[in-house]
Parts: C-alpha cells; structure tokens; sequence
C-alpha cells in the first residue's frame, strides 16, 4: 500500500478513554501527528454531549468507555437521525482483540478497530486508511454505517504493538485474540450475500 | 436489496481535510509522536503511584464483596489501564505484570472462588516492577519473579477455577 501522508491540521479530534493518562499519550500521538483540535472525554455521556453542541470530525472511542461502553455509543450515534455527527468515522479502541468484540464493533457502524497497546504507526496507519478509503455508508432498518460489505486492496501495516517492542504478554484473552492484521480484514471482507 | 435500504456516498470532513497537501509523512509523524510521548513521561511516576493505590483499594474492595460483578470489573478496568498505559510507555516489566494479572482476574467465573493469593503476589509485584531500580528491566531479566507469576496463572487456569 502506499503511504500517504495525512494532515490532521484544524480537524476537530475526540479523543474518548475512561484513562486520562492513556488520552494524554493518544493526544501525544496526535500532536505529533500535527492535529492542534484534540477534545478529552472520559465517558459515554461526556462524548454524546460534546457531540450535540459541536461539529467533531472523527471520534477515536475505547470499546469499554464507561457507564454503557464505546460500542453501544457507536451504535447511538449512528441511529440517531437528527445528529450532525452521524456519519463521523469512528475509530474503537480496544484491549480485547477477540473476534466476537471486533465484529461487534463493526456492526455497531464502527469504521475500524486499533488494538491497544497501540503504536503511533498503527494509529497513523489507520487514520490515513480511513481519510484515503471512503466508504459507503448503508442505512436500513437494523444497521446505519459504513457499508460492511465492501474489499479494498492493501491494508494498514504494523500491529497495535509499538514499533521495535519485543512481544510483551498483556493478558491472553479468552478465546482467540485477533492480530491487527486479522482485525483489519474483518473490516474489508468481501461476505458475498451478506444482508447488511 | 430491500426498498428500505439505502446506499449512498459520504466523504466526510475528516476526509477532504486529512487529505489536503501539506500533511506530515508518516515517518516523520512517527519520529514526532515519539518524542511528544517521551515528553509526557515526566508525569508517569505520580501517575502510577495514583494508579497502583487505587489498584490496591479496587482489590479490597472486589475482595471483601466477591460476589459483587461491579466491583470486580472496576478492579479488572483499572489492572487494564495499567497494562495498556505502561505497555505504550515501554515499560516492559510492568505491562508483563499488569497483563499477568488480567489474565488472572479473566480467569474468574462466575460465582468462583476469588483467588486472593495469587492477586496479592501480582499486586506485590507490579509495586516491585514500579521502582525505579526494576521498572526499565524486561520480563527476561527477571525470570524468578516472571515464571513464578506464570505458575500461578497457569495452575489456576488449567485447573478450570
């Protein structure tokens, strides 16, 4: 795939972690990135409040942010007709790379999942994916968000890890935890006949 | 396909403006991001200290009502945060830790018994790991303190507890 650059610069980023120091190192990456619009939120509540009085460009969202979670909030804001932030990419963090959790995330209208820990080159991978990749976007009955249906050729490098970092165990989850990689196809397969 | 679907295009904000010239390429964004994460380590010790007290109350509390679900996903939540904090920071010996014990803490099911032992040996050594004398160490160079965490995670989990 080649590499794009990216500019990052007057987007208006929410940064959504229920860890205050862990959305000081995402705003780190970011700034390293060249993004100067970085928003904080440490809840669920906090984002759809954020979002219902101002124009976010793209949310970055962890999959348990508190009280209810980031995929119920994904879910939220995709079904709710009347918000000017509905088609947002999203971007859902996540410590569990079980495929059941990135499946859920991308029913719940998630454009893709970064695993953590994650690496500023994973993170830089998948925001230049998204921004040179548009996507459809698929609004029925049960579902609104980017259309699940679609292939794309090359996919974002690297794994959630750090770039040089030995493999460090952070908990095993149960059940088969997917690689970057695997989740990345997840989210591109063709599923032929597939009722989105 | 459905009269009720619909299919139609977006190109969203965040896509026209991150695709504009004049973006940072990526290896220079990497090398930038990198120090502004150094940058950020000046925090980290008073951060972990917070983080490794309110570990500590978490686990009296989970341990004291067992059978409280609500406990034991806060003090799983915050073993997590430490993993993944520590383990972006590259802190090698602390996220093996912090991961040991999630590992640990996922182990339990429903209604089992809370395995307060091999959680006061974790939590013992995560305080161990976040001195300054151990904390830029890799689980490697500690093998006692690593294969004997992995023993206890190992023992309760194929004992199916």
């Amino acid at each position: 795939m080649a590499r794009f650059s990216i500019n990052l610069r007057d987007l208006v980023i929410l940064v959504a972690d229920p860890s205050s120091y862990m959305s000081m190192l995402i705003h780190s990456m970011l700034r390293g990135f060249g993004s100067n619009k970085v928003l904080e939120a440490r809840s669920s509540t906090n984002v759809l409040h954020i979002l219902t009085n101002q124009k976010i460009d793209i949310l970055i969202c962890d999959s348990r942010l508190p009280p209810h979670g980031g995929l119920p909030l994904t879910r939220a804001i995709r079904r709710k007709q009347d918000n000017a932030n509905r088609t947002i990419p999203i971007l859902v963090m996540t410590s569990d790379g079980r495929e059941t959790t990135v499946k859920l995330a991308r029913d719940a209208g998630a454009n893709m999942v970064i695993t953590k820990p994650m690496s500023p080159g994973s993170l830089y991978d998948r925001l230049a994916w998204i921004a040179f990749n548009p996507r459809q976007f698929v609004d029925t009955p049960t579902y609104f968000g980017p259309d699940r249906r679609f292939k794309i050729e090359g996919y974002p490098n690297g794994i959630g890890r750090r770039k040089g970092d030995k493999a460090v165990e952070i908990g095993e989850e149960a059940g088969p935890a997917l690689a970057q990689g695997d989740i990345d196809s997840l989210f591109s397969a063709v599923q032929t006949g597939h009722d989105s | 396909m459905s009269s009720e679907t619909r299919i139609f295009q977006v190109d969203t904000n965040f896509q026209q403006m991150a695709r504009r010239p004049g973006g940072i390429a990526r290896d220079r964004a990497i090398e930038r991001a990198e120090v502004e994460i150094t940058g950020v380590k000046v925090g980290f010790d008073e951060w972990l200290s917070r983080e490794l007290a309110e570990l500590a109350a978490a686990f009296a509390a989970a341990r004291d009502n067992p059978h409280d679900a609500t406990r034991l996903a806060e003090f799983k939540n915050r073993s997590r945060q430490i993993g993944d904090v520590t383990a972006t920071m590259r802190f090698e010996l602390l996220a093996f830790v912090a991961g040991s014990l999630c590992e640990l803490l996922d182990s339990i099911g429903a209604g089992a018994e809370f395995p307060v032992e091999p959680i006061a040996c974790h939590l013992d050594a995560l305080s161990l790991s976040a001195r300054a004398d151990f904390r830029a160490l890799r689980p490697d160079q500690v093998p006692e303190l690593t294969k004997g965490l992995r023993r206890v995670v190992e023992q309760r989990t194929s004992a199916g507890l």
